[in-house]
């Protein structure tokens, strides 16, 4: 049977962008930016785009393209011994979706609170923010042994996400493409009136201040080019086993190089402009409530749940309005993520390697996932699942898989034969320097990261703060999925075997 | 804003827009097609 393709090619790259552009461009790389000395951070930033970001994009889209497969096929192609590498990336992208899903259900839960801004309004709202989020929404329990029951509201919002995933899925590239395109184009819409909005507020320019004003002491700093590697790292979703199957679904004689040139600087460009809404905002909220910017939550769950509807309550008008429009942005932009996971990450690696039919498949996935998701919708679910777990499989299996995969396709496959590859059907030719960067420079830049900010902070303390017996479920998890990945290699493949396109794959 | 501000903004925006447009001329060179 023929392997489906994107009968265009932008939507190739609409689909590429929108698995790149999620819920860390509004939430994780603006903090970054003000955190790390603004323009400092932009340089190391930028450096690791070329070091890692981009070399690491041609690997994974021409090597799915090359094999015709998704990740456990593509390592199965290089040596039947490899194939558990592309598996345990599978399950990471697996793990991830179950919790991620969950943060957009709470996205999801405040667009229908903004529409009658249940959380107040005015100074009362601002106030009463805080406590809405972690009281009425979550009701969070007091730590991770006290994981309670599963919340009605949020369980019916995680079933929406996921009908909405199964629709757009269930029919593979054919719907997935065009479906990415309007995404996105209505993500940048959003971000547009985001931006327009923040900048037109009282204070927006002392926000961005902090955003932006360069303090070029801190390249000096290792946390600084920590932040900054991982942040390219995270942002790109590479190591998700994804971006193999997306790869894999260009035609024959489809571009890889510019292709991933344009996902990395797209995605880039879109973060560096989310941090305009965001701190411009913060600037307002600062202006507002008299109150420096330390007392203002500029990242993660915290900005986007807490920090936003303090900023809509305090809006001089259209309140609801604004808040349907953030809202309903995060969940865009995590949904065309959430669905690639999904399909590129999990849906097509198993129906290449059992040859399952897409539509039973997805439909499979889909509730197993959801089911597993309404673990975290519990009372002591944002521990577990986009604290806990994002910490085993999106920092640890992320870059442990990442970082093996570069040195298999480095030194064994080898990558010269990759480039030559890529070379032949791209807009333009990348050079020796490619070859370097994922031999040596791209795994040792991640395992500084994966050493610097992991392994050496958590094994000196519980990660988080959270008891020893609760943060070596990190472990439990790296060690169980690394098993059963082996599990799946001993199976045989029933579906599109690579050996089978291998005579196929020397013509090339 | 302040000035150090100001000059981030601009450098990134030209990094940005400048690589998109390479990019884009590439399109151009090898008769390749967005759709």
């Amino acid at each position: 049977m023929e392997r489906e393709t994107w009968s265009k090619r932008s939507y190739f790259i609409f689909a590429a962008l929108g698995s790149a552009i999620g819920l860390g461009n509004l939430w994780r790389f603006p903090y970054l930016t003000y955190k790390y000395g603004g323009a400092a951070f932009l340089i190391a930033w930028m450096v690791g785009l070329v070091l890692i970001g981009l070399p690491w994009l041609i690997v994974e889209f021409g090597m799915g393209k090359y094999f015709q497969s998704s990740a456990p096929g593509v390592f199965e192609g290089i040596g039947k011994k490899w194939e558990w590498l592309g598996w345990w990336a599978v399950f990471c992208a697996f793990l991830i979706d179950t919790y991620y899903t969950v943060v957009m259900a709470w996205a999801l839960r405040y667009v229908g609170a903004s529409a009658t801004m249940a959380w107040g309004s005015g100074e009362a709202g601002a106030k009463g923010a805080s406590s809405f989020f972690f009281k009425n929404v979550l009701q969070l329990s007091s730590g991770p042994d006290k994981l309670g029951a599963p919340i009605g509201t949020l369980v019916l919002c995680l079933l929406i996400v996921w009908i909405f995933i199964f629709l757009i899925i269930y029919k593979g590239t054919k719907v997935i493409g065009p479906v990415s395109q309007y995404v996105m184009i209505i993500a940048w819409v959003s971000l547009v009136v985001l931006v327009l909005r923040g900048l037109t507020l009282p204070g927006a320019m002392k926000g961005l201040n902090y955003y932006l004003s360069p303090d070029f002491s801190q390249l000096g700093h290792l946390d600084l080019w920590f932040a900054a590697f991982s942040q390219i790292a995270f942002t790109l979703s590479l190591g998700m086993a994804g971006m193999y199957a997306y790869g894999s679904f260009i035609k024959k004689k489809g571009d890889v190089n510019n292709n991933a040139f344009i996902t990395g600087f797209g995605n880039c460009a879109t973060s560096f402009f989310a941090g305009f809404a965001v701190f411009s905002v913060v600037g307002f909220i600062m202006q507002s409530l008299s109150i420096p910017v330390g007392e203002v939550s500029t990242s993660s769950v915290g900005l986007a749940f807490v920090t936003w509807p303090v900023a809509i309550s305090m809006l001089p008008g259209a309140n609801s309005l604004f808040g349907i429009v953030f809202f309903s942005a995060l969940f865009i932009v995590g949904l065309s993520s959430a669905y690639f996971l999904a399909y590129g990450g999990v849906i097509s690696p198993l129906m290449d390697k059992f040859g399952w039919n897409r539509e039973k498949t997805s439909l499979i996935f889909c509730i197993v996932s959801f089911l597993i998701g309404i673990l975290f919708t519990t009372n002591g679910g944002l521990y577990w699942g986009p604290d806990i777990l994002d910490r085993a499989v999106a920092f640890y299996g992320l870059l442990i898989t990442g970082i093996l995969a570069l040195l298999v396709v480095g030194w064994v496959f080898p990558v010269s034969k990759l480039r030559e590859y890529v070379n032949k059907t791209s807009d333009f030719k990348v050079g020796i320097w490619f070859d370097w960067m994922v031999k040596l420079v791209a795994p040792i830049g991640l395992t500084f990261v994966v050493l610097y900010g992991g392994f050496i902070p958590d094994i000196k303390a519980s990660y988080g703060g959270y008891p020893r017996w609760a943060s070596n479920f990190i472990w439990i998890v790296l060690i169980v999925t690394l098993i059963l990945s082996f599990v799946l290699q001993s199976i045989k493949t029933k579906g599109v075997s690579v050996s089978s396109t291998k005579s196929e794959v020397k013509e090339k | 804003m302040s000035a150090g501000a100001i000059i981030t903004t601009i450098v990134m925006w030209a990094i940005f827009i400048g690589g998109l447009s390479w990019c884009s001329s590439n399109f151009k060179k090898t008769k390749s097609k967005w759709e």
